[in-house]
């Protein structure tokens, strides 16, 4: 062979990227260094009314604006003297007595933008509110820990932006056992024993083999490990209590997921707000009660952190239909055991002082929650992850 | 021209190709299939869902709530209804490589709408300016009743001014980010406001709301409307390139080769013909090179259409369309944002790849596809309990087995393998489909479109 040949093909190989699977497997050993903290996020999705989740019930403001949708001192459970939560938050005030709620008002950042897909992408990627991002904060947290599928999973269907990072992807599961066996029909199984051993490129096709054998592996694992008796029967009869059911049975049967995501929907109130808010409101006070009470049973309370969110607050003024209309600075519940700041973290939002479109103004930028979460609880480097440095706040 | 190489352009410009094509046009030169292929989409067949509805409607019936939100849940239906219609085109393309081309545009300048007559006017808009001139087609798009709704064009007034648009414009439609100023961005918005259109949709200049002073913009000073505008940033030689860049990514390679984009850069600059620039791709010797065939990885809507291009089939039920297409992840008319789908390998996870996977045995062997049904954001939940956790689906079709068994029986199970494989093959798979072909022609042709390589086109 002539060395101009031979330099052409070994310059070929190593652009292939081989990587054989038994080194694969030595990598995640390697990734066993960060800490064994979970972080289980909440979207209440639709943009849900803070206002009228957090009350301030001395507020005159807050009455002149919202004449047939407000809730009176005595509709709400009283955590100050100013301020109360929505009647429906019953079981989350249990949760609040015992310190393991904080929360923090005025969560947004500069320029909102009031449409849910993208709010929900600016939320989901930590962008600045002109930036399109490809990839979530969780995905780059994955990236940065070059975490396997299993590290974080959506109960859902599909997988969002916020699970998908340049080069690793988190995992969507609702049923481990129909993942699990899709691909364990005997095609596929000889379709992946076949390659078991083979290197795979970084090119395309490289990929959609690594993506199955993961898809297999991380369903296996899940399937296997996950003992259906590990959660209470307590959970709310809904989508949104199934969903916690299924966090918790993954928590306390020790999968080594770091960060969950769930999602209930149908925040977006327009029009009679109060039934629909109160509905809502009480499926995710209780899912939450029972969804702790079962950490707490299992000895996991001390390592999960709970944040939700919601991807904009609404308008002040209510409008002529009983609803709201999009709005903007919102507030975020974090529920834990260990919390260094429990109640109100900060001040409830300025009725006084609102932005052009009438909605709240931001105060804490929510990527400061983020960071905090980064680098507190789960130990990284927010900064590597975030691409920005964001100062930190104080409630973990 | 090789049989190889017509079959990649086939799956680029359309959807993949019969055998008995591909045998006629194999004899021809590649000049020759290239002016068939574009002559072959010369017409423009609009796209249209019965909108009859709509007879007689005046701008009182909206004043009107309950009559207006009847009007806009027929109207949210219709929407649906279209994006069925489009599938069903697309697969059943009478002017193939424009319907190709729609798709690029769609993806290009994004929008949407739940106006079922301007999101109708705003699709065949596309379907026209497909292969005509980017300038125009750029100032149409600016006027488009959908667009000036989606990026709250309509909104931006000489008093108060929103920028969504002018933003957007550049960063996305021709730029590309980071080639423009915020300046330029606000100068931009001023010289758009006014933009309007009546109720059928037809763009109106709301004189009074235009701001008619002078704006500096690229450096040039003048009271431009948005026309100029659009002109300045054309003569920036980057918008070319930007589009070429989209243009090379979507038809040739994900990973951009300089010089070939700059090739195109210089075609398309001179005069900013579609036309010319897809021809130019298309005839240059690097469409046709190893590292771009059977390299891309195929969207939802190209792995349904390539399918049906091999295994002719249709829905029992047209509304399953919609939920195949978002098991998939891909609902046309239902953008996921203004910077549309992400493409290559964004459209794959694990559980979009196993969906993916299975497609095949779901849509030919009447297999069950399990999912919940979440609704999205703007559905309002009235009832969560009513709402059951869990739905089992049975996509249902017809297949028409006998169109394939005459197409192919001519072929061995062993020949079949090049038809609907275009990529590499693992060679671990390529052994196990070796050890396989004893098997009825119909299962190994699943078995084949079961396969991640099935996923490359």
């Amino acid at each position: 062979m002539k060395r101009r040949d031979f330099l052409k093909q070994t310059t070929f190989a190593s652009s292939m990227f081989f990587v054989p699977q038994f080194l694969k497997a030595f990598e995640q050993i390697a990734t066993e260094k960060f800490g064994n903290k979970k972080i289980v996020i909440i979207q209440l999705k639709g943009g849900n009314d803070g206002l009228n989740t957090v009350v301030p019930f001395r507020n005159d403001i807050y009455y002149q604006q919202r004449k047939n949708i407000a809730l009176k001192e005595n509709e709400t459970l009283k955590i100050s003297d100013e301020v109360g939560l929505h009647k429906s938050l019953q079981a989350l005030h249990n949760l609040y007595e015992k310190g393991f709620v904080s929360i923090i008002n005025n969560v947004g950042y500069p320029n909102p933008n009031l449409s849910h897909f993208r709010a929900t992408d600016i939320w989901q990627t930590a962008s600045d509110s002109h930036q399109f991002l490809q990839n979530g904060w969780v995905g780059r947290y994955l990236d940065f820990t070059k975490g396997t599928p299993t590290k974080a999973i959506e109960v859902d269907e599909s997988l969002s932006l916020l699970l998908k990072g340049k080069t690793q992807n988190g995992l969507a599961v609702t049923d481990s056992k129909t993942l699990y066996n899709s691909l364990r029909e005997p095609f596929y199984r000889n379709v992946i024993n076949a390659n078991a051993d083979a290197h795979l490129s970084e090119h395309n096709l490289g990929y959609l083999y690594t993506t199955m054998i993961d898809a297999k592996s991380s369903a296996k694992y899940i399937f296997e490990k996950t003992k259906i008796k590990a959660a209470s029967n307590n959970y709310p009869k809904n989508l949104f209590g199934k969903q916690l059911k299924t966090i918790s049975q993954f928590i306390n049967s020790g999968l080594d997921t770091q960060v969950f995501y769930a999602g209930l929907t149908g925040f977006d109130t327009h029009a009679n707000q109060p039934n629909t808010q109160a509905r809502l409101l009480k499926t995710y006070a209780e899912s939450m009660e029972v969804f702790v009470d079962d950490l707490q049973k299992n000895n996991n309370f001390d390592d999960v952190l709970i944040l939700t969110f919601s991807e904009f607050g609404r308008r002040v003024q209510q409008n002529e239909s009983q609803g709201t209309d999009h709005g903007a600075a919102n507030n975020v519940f974090l529920i834990g055991k260990n919390l260094k700041k429990q109640g109100l973290y900060n001040d409830v939002p300025n009725l006084a002082n609102l932005d052009a479109n009438g909605n709240l103004q931001y105060e804490v930028d929510f990527r400061e929650v983020y960071a905090t979460i980064l680098d507190k609880w789960l130990q990284v480097d927010d900064k590597a992850i975030l691409n920005n440095n964001f100062s930190k706040l104080k409630f973990v | 021209m090789k049989s190889a190489h017509v079959q990649h352009l086939f799956n680029r410009v359309g959807f993949g190709i019969s055998p008995k094509e591909l045998e006629r046009l194999s004899k021809k030169s590649k000049r020759k299939i290239i002016d068939e292929i574009f002559h072959s989409s010369i017409k423009t067949t609009p796209l249209k869902v019965d909108l009859s509805f709509l007879k007689g409607l005046k701008p009182a019936d909206f004043k009107n709530k309950e009559r207006r939100k009847e009007l806009q849940k027929i109207s949210r239906k219709k929407v649906d209804d279209f994006s069925i219609a489009w599938v069903d085109r697309i697969l059943n393309p009478t002017e193939m490589f424009r319907e190709k081309m729609t798709l690029f545009w769609t993806n290009h300048f994004v929008c949407e709408s739940r106006n079922i007559l301007y999101a109708q006017n705003y699709n065949n808009m596309l379907r026209t300016n497909a292969f005509g001139n980017f300038a125009n087609f750029t100032k149409i798009v600016s006027k488009e009743a959908a667009m000036l709704a989606y990026l709250n064009n309509k909104q931006n007034k000489k008093k108060s001014s929103n920028e969504n648009f002018a933003r957007e414009l550049m960063e996305l439609f021709t730029l590309g980010q980071g080639n423009y100023t915020e300046t330029d961005i606000k100068e931009a918005a001023r010289a758009f406001t006014g933009y309007n259109h009546n109720f059928r949709g037809e763009f109106v200049m709301r004189r009074k709301h235009h701001d008619e002073g002078e704006k500096t913009f690229f450096g040039k000073k003048g009271n431009f409307n948005g026309d100029d505008i659009v002109h300045i940033i054309l003569a920036q030689k980057q918008c070319a390139r930007h589009i070429s860049e989209k243009i090379y990514s979507y038809f040739v390679n994900e990973n951009i080769n300089k010089n070939h984009v700059e090739e195109m850069t210089t075609v398309f600059f001179k005069d900013y013909n579609i036309e010319k620039l897809m021809r130019f791709v298309l005839l240059s010797d690097w469409f046709y090179t190893t590292e771009n065939i059977g390299t891309k990885i195929k969207s939802p809507v190209e792995l349904l259409a390539g399918i049906h291009t091999i295994i002719p089939y249709s829905f029992e039920k047209p509304k399953q369309v919609l939920l195949v297409q978002r098991l998939l992840g891909q609902t046309l008319m239902r953008p996921p944002n203004v910077a549309g789908w992400q493409t290559g390998r964004n459209w794959i996870d694990s559980n979009t790849l196993v969906r993916r996977l299975r497609l095949p045995s779901i849509l030919l062997n009447n297999a069950e596809i399990t999912y919940s049904d979440t609704g999205d954001e703007e559905t309002m939940v009235t009832d969560l309990k009513s709402k059951r956790l869990k739905r089992k689906a049975f996509i249902k079709t017809k297949v028409a087995w006998v169109s394939f068994e005459k197409n192919y029986k001519e072929y061995s199970n062993k020949e079949l393998i090049p038809f609907v494989l275009t990529s590499e093959i693992n060679s671990g798979t390529q052994q196990l489909l070796l050890k396989n072909l004893s098997i009825p022609m119909k299962d190994f042709c699943v078995q084949l479109m079961s396969l991640p390589e099935y996923q490359l086109c």
